[in-house]
């Protein structure tokens, strides 16, 4: 054990920060030493994000203090936060994408006035010599634009690997990494506390915690509410901080006897789409789950399927009819039903009130000749905020005026209100509290027994085990393998990194 | 402004921006009534509270309100449409040069008309859906396009007039106590209205305007409706172009410069947001009423008179209540900031 | 695919079109014609470069023509007072980042969208300039005329000082910390923002220096004739927005430079004196102007389209 006073880099003493009425933090307490691993937990909504934005300067503190090596900090701008020896990897990468990689590197690591030059080769020489040290193996001279999700990623870690910063903040670092680039983060996360830097590691997975981080400290509803050492708690225990009550992930359900074959699949393909060959079944009533690793293919399968990135081979079927789906309209009118991944992006239109957002997909049935009729729409509104409990100020609050589990179910009732025969669920949990997990499960279950065919799209492997009849597995925009729903969880991640099991 | 496109509720109506509108357009309009002289210089009554006036009101703004009419849900899908005044000089250049040149009726040159303005509009609709290409740039292109094609037309120096007078009174003169054209802008308001308003069509234009991605997800065929306002902006505008033609006789290739801007002006005004989703029609004419009773309102003042300054007056305070509207808009979210700030401190 | 296609497929074009005059109509290099016309777009180029900086940032000033008048017009009546040049230039420039400086307010401090700021600025310029100028000209000084020096020095002048300011525009937007700036900003105010960049700033800055900039170019047009109208800059935005547009800059921000812009103000400059020589009537000036906006942003589309790989 290190002794504390000595060695605390960062100390945060009741943090405070308001969003006009939303209070984001009520209270935070935390420290950070250095060489040391320090993960941060809790739900969404939490408090992560505003806290870290407090930490690199992005936003100040309604009230508060924060000292630095035992130095009170003031005001803090993310210019001088960053001189500070303060640096971030962003959850979505904030880089310039237009701009080369060298840029962004050199855009971050370089101080200094307006007017001086910039030196274009060592620029270069050092964007060059950071890559490889996070293992990335493309080139300096490539335009952000073109990078992949994981790539992008890998340029924010270049950025606070230059830095050579003393306090480094790891927002879900992991999220969109394949298992290999997972390994070669561990890595730069033990070199980097290795040299006495401190780190906090912001991360949903509770794996990965055990084996990275020192301490732990859970926040929940803007409060911290515990700090202690990884080996001192288990994970029961852990989540009991995070929601303030104890949850089990509820059991399979036995499944209920499938009907008729819904969807089948033939051959399908989407070159654009990186969707190659895929077969596969779902019969009415059952869940389809569908595993695999970050950019296995699973959202362009969906995507394919719904006509948002066409297919050009391969056959479809819906209860025996072949059909061809060249558009979402022409997917809704096959009794096709998607609900996607980014739900801010795509699933709800926040500006819109929800009403008009559930209805989005049945103007034509609602709303006969084109004309809007309010009657409808409303009975439409009330019916889902009363059957998937939405909670909700009315039908005419936006969308973004509701919590993240709240605004997934607008998105679900505005696909039930197609009365599909097939519902595409995407990461239908991702970024939902643990509360509005339950019941999103609870309603995936009672669709499934209502005779809905179900294609559960999920990186939460406890998740599908949990919910799907069978599941599939993908990798490099193939499936790969067709297993039983209650496959232990080892088989399906064996499969998802081609591995033999 | 509300988000809903139904109107509902009395409290709701008068927290409207439409109604803050409306009272600065009354203000406005007392305002000229109390101040503006009531006789010219030659002893001619022409005070501004006379039907007269009002009419020569309705009559100057028609063709500027229709363009507005067309950019309205243009702007709502968070477009642009820059060509729709050059588009009007071309279809006057093209209607002229049909009658005259071609030997046409008016009415199959005047059906003829509206079928090239909405194949310039379809011009913008096919380089912007098909290609993806941004509106501001495509309709700058086209913007200079139209206006060059006029003038190609015309040699730069035709001029087409003596229409005759059954075209004229479109323009000039009124029937059932309206002026003609005025039954002409009233039905294309009506049904600009009702289609922004009233028809999921509308909403589907919301909805790409907020977010085109999540309109796409949702279903909605988002390359035709965006195709759509485009072709009826292009129609609209031809529709000015006849007007506009029979008010001043003349077909010009100059006809409609500047115009895109004051419809733009117009548009913003009356509450719509350039950045989508948000705005409504009855906005739009009201913002067209209040640039045209401040314009005409501004010709009876007499200090107005004296300085021969009714033009530019009007101008610089329009530009000035587009930068009030527009700072006015941001208030709230200002207002929020300072509060929160206040809080704090 | 390389990075700089737009620039160098511009100038090809441009080298295309000279290349078929030289075959076509040899004419049209005889030295004195061609002096005068790239004389006559020299105050443009310098519009240009502003305007370059302002789409690189992501926004957009369709003020510059009222900008424009309102500095040739004072500097014209600040002449026509016997002030001497080298202090008319400067006033002109002071006045010019005056009125770039109320739109860079308004877009940067108050956070409005640029194109509707500028188009309100534009009228409110346009109609203050009529109503004080009630249309009338400025008559200048003779020693104004081409700085006092002979025609053809006082063009070599222009050309030089047109090309000076692109030169140090052209390197500063590569080598300056500052001009990188203005690229990360257009690309993402946000991240920018998050790498200690003052992104308002920024914005406000480029605004003022787009003033500035229209009023240089403002006293660089008068110089040019014995007389100043208040008509002069009328349609300039959308001349020097095409040029920046067909010279490859994103409308979409971050992307291109001030070379491009000038080979693009190059082509469209072009096409008038072109038609002359080919014995086109001059009237097809402005279509072959708009189609050749169109045609730049259709490649740049197909372009786009066709490189557009894993990133949706």
């Amino acid at each position: 054990m290190r002794d504390e006073t000595s060695t605390a880099l960062l100390v945060l003493q009741g943090i405070k920060k308001n969003y006009g009425a939303v209070r984001a933090l009520q209270g935070v307490d935390f420290d950070l030493r250095a060489g040391e691993v320090h993960a941060l937990l809790g739900e969404n909504g939490a408090g992560k994000s505003t806290l870290i934005n407090i930490i690199t300067g992005a936003r100040s503190p309604d009230a508060g203090t924060l000292t630095l090596a035992g130095r009170p900090l003031g005001a803090l701008s993310p210019a001088l936060a960053r001189s500070l020896g303060i640096a971030c990897v962003h959850q979505q990468p904030a880089l310039f994408a237009e701009l080369t990689v060298a840029e962004n590197i050199g855009l971050r690591l370089e101080a200094g006035g307006a007017w001086r030059r910039v030196d274009w080769r060592r620029r270069a020489a050092q964007a060059a010599e950071l890559l490889q040290r996070v293992g990335a193996e493309f080139s300096a001279d490539r335009t952000v634009r073109e990078l992949s999700m994981p790539e992008q990623q890998l340029v924010e870690i270049a950025c606070v690997l230059g830095a050579g910063s003393r306090i480094v903040i790891m927002d879900e670092p992991t999220a969109s990494l394949t298992r290999r680039e997972q390994e070669k983060l561990y890595e730069i996360v033990r070199s980097l506390r290795a040299v006495g830097t401190g780190v906090v590691y912001i991360s949903h997975r509770l794996e990965e915690i055990r084996v990275l981080a020192d301490r732990v400290t859970v926040l929940r509803d803007g409060v911290s509410v515990g700090t202690s050492a990884v080996g001192e708690v288990t994970e029961p225990e852990l989540i009991k901080l995070m929601v303030g009550r104890e949850v089990s992930l509820t059991q399979r359900a036995a499944g209920a006897t499938p009907g008729a074959v819904r969807l089948a699949v033939k051959n399908l393909s989407c070159i654009a789409g990186g969707v190659r060959d895929v077969t596969f079944e779902i019969r009415a009533g059952e869940i389809f789950g569908l595993a695999g690793l970050v950019g296995a293919g699973r959202t362009e399968l969906a995507r394919t399927l719904f006509g948002l990135t066409p297919a050009d081979a391969g056959r479809l079927q819906v209860d025996g009819r072949d059909i061809a789906i060249r558009s979402p309209g022409e997917a809704i009118a096959a009794g096709l039903a998607y609900v996607p991944e980014d739900r801010r992006r795509h699933g709800v239109i926040l500006e819109m009130p929800i009403a008009q957002n559930m209805t989005l997909a049945v103007h034509s049935r609602l709303f006969p000749g084109g004309w809007l009729r309010a009657g409808p729409e409303l009975s439409v509104a009330a019916k889902f905020i009363g059957d998937l409990s939405i909670k909700v100020a009315g039908p005419d609050a936006p969308g973004a005026s509701l919590s993240g589990g709240n605004q997934q179910k607008v998105a679900l009732a505005r696909w039930l209100a197609t009365k599909p025969r097939v519902l595409i669920l995407d990461e239908p949990t991702q970024g939902v509290d643990v509360g509005a997990k339950g019941e999103i499960h609870r309603i995936i279950r009672r669709l499934a027994a209502d005779g809905l065919a179900v294609l559960l799209i999920s990186s939460d492997l406890p998740e599908v085990l949990a919910l799907s009849d069978r599941l599939g597995v993908m990798r490099g925009g193939t499936l790969t393998a067709s297993l039983p729903g209650d496959s232990d969880p080892h088989t399906v991640m064996a499969a998802a990194l081609g591995q033999p099991s | 402004m509300s988000t809903t496109d139904h109107q509902s509720g009395w409290k709701n109506i008068l927290l409207r921006y439409e109604t803050l509108l409306l009272a600065v357009l009354v203000v406005e309009w007392l305002f000229f009534y109390h101040y503006g002289t009531t006789t010219n210089r030659r002893g001619v009554f022409v005070g501004f509270g006379t039907l007269d006036r009002q009419f020569d009101i309705l009559r100057h703004s028609c063709e500027i309100g229709l363009l507005a009419l067309a950019l309205t849900p243009v702007i709502l899908t968070a477009g642009i449409d820059l060509s729709v005044g050059s588009l009007l000089g071309l279809c006057a250049i093209l209607f002229g040069k049909l009658w005259r040149d071609g030997g046409l009726t008016i009415p199959v040159a005047a059906a003829l008309t509206l079928v090239a303005g909405a194949l310039g509009g379809g011009l913008n609709a096919g380089l912007i859906t098909v290609l993806r290409l941004p509106p501001l740039i495509v309709t700058l292109g086209t913007y200079s396009l139209f206006r060059g094609l006029a003038e190609a037309i015309t040699h730069g120096a035709v001029t087409y007039t003596d229409f005759p007078a059954s075209f004229l009174f479109l323009g000039q003169e009124r029937w059932l106590g309206l002026p003609t054209q005025a039954w002409l802008f009233l039905p294309v308001a009506a049904a600009v209205w009702l289609l922004v308003h009233g028809t999921a069509t509308g909403r589907s234009l919301r909805a790409i305007g907020f977010s085109p991605e999540g309109a796409r997800y949702a279903g909605l065929p988002v390359e035709r409706r965006v195709a759509l306002v485009y072709v009826l902006s292009g129609f609209i505008a031809a529709v000015a172009a006849l007007i506009y033609t029979a008010r001043l006789g003349q077909a010009k290739a100059d006809a409609g410069t500047g115009y895109e801007l004051f419809a733009i002006t117009a548009v913003v005004l009356g509450g719509t947001s350039i950045f989508g989703g948000r705005g409504s029609v009855t906005g739009t004419l009201l913002g067209v009423a209040a640039i045209a009773v401040l314009k005409s309102g501004l010709a009876t003042l007499p200090v107005v008179i004296r300085l021969n300054a009714a033009e530019e007056m009007s101008g610089m305070l329009t530009g000035a209540l587009l930068l009030l509207a527009l700072t006015g808009s941001i208030l709230p979210k200002i207002l929020s900031t300072l509060r929160a700030r206040r809080q704090a401190g | 695919m390389n990075r700089y296609f737009r620039e160098i497929s511009v100038t090809i074009a441009l080298g295309l079109i000279l290349l078929a005059m030289a075959v076509l109509a040899p004419g049209f290099f005889q030295p004195q014609p061609l002096l005068s016309l790239v004389t006559r777009e020299a105050p443009t180029l310098v519009v240009a470069c502003g305007m370059a900086l302002i789409i690189i940032s992501r926004q957009i000033d369709i003020s510059v023509g009222s900008q424009f008048s309102v500095c040739s017009i004072c500097a014209g009546l600040l002449a026509a007072r016997g002030w001497p040049l080298g202090l008319v230039v400067p006033a002109a420039a002071a006045i010019g980042a005056l009125l770039g400086a109320c739109n860079g307010m308004l877009v940067a401090g108050l956070r409005l969208p640029s194109i509707v700021v500028t188009l309100a600025t534009m009228v409110i310029l346009r109609q203050g300039l009529n109503l004080v100028q009630q249309g009338a000209f400025v008559n200048l000084p003779d020693s104004v005329q081409w700085f006092g020096l002979s025609q053809a020095a006082g063009q070599w002048t222009l050309v030089g000082l047109a090309l000076a300011l692109l030169l140090v525009f052209g390197l500063a937007m590569r080598r300056v910390a500052a001009g990188r700036w203005v690229y990360a900003v257009g690309t993402d105010a946000e991240a920018a923002r998050l790498a200690g960049i003052r992104a308002q700033l920024v914005t406000f800055m480029v605004f003022v220096l787009m003033g500035t900039l229209a009023g240089i170019a403002a006293t660089m047009n008068i110089v040019q004739s014995p007389q100043v109208q208040p008509a002069v800059g009328s349609g300039l935005e959308l001349k020097v927005i095409a040029a920046v547009v067909v010279g490859g800059v994103a409308i979409s921000g971050g992307r291109g430079n001030v070379w491009g812009a000038f080979a693009g103000l190059l082509l469209l400059a072009c096409v008038s004196p072109a038609l002359t020589h080919l014995h086109i009537e001059a009237y097809w000036e402005k279509t072959i102007q708009g189609a050749i906006i169109l045609l730049a942003v259709v490649a740049e589309g197909l372009r786009q389209r066709k490189s557009k790989g894993g990133r949706e």
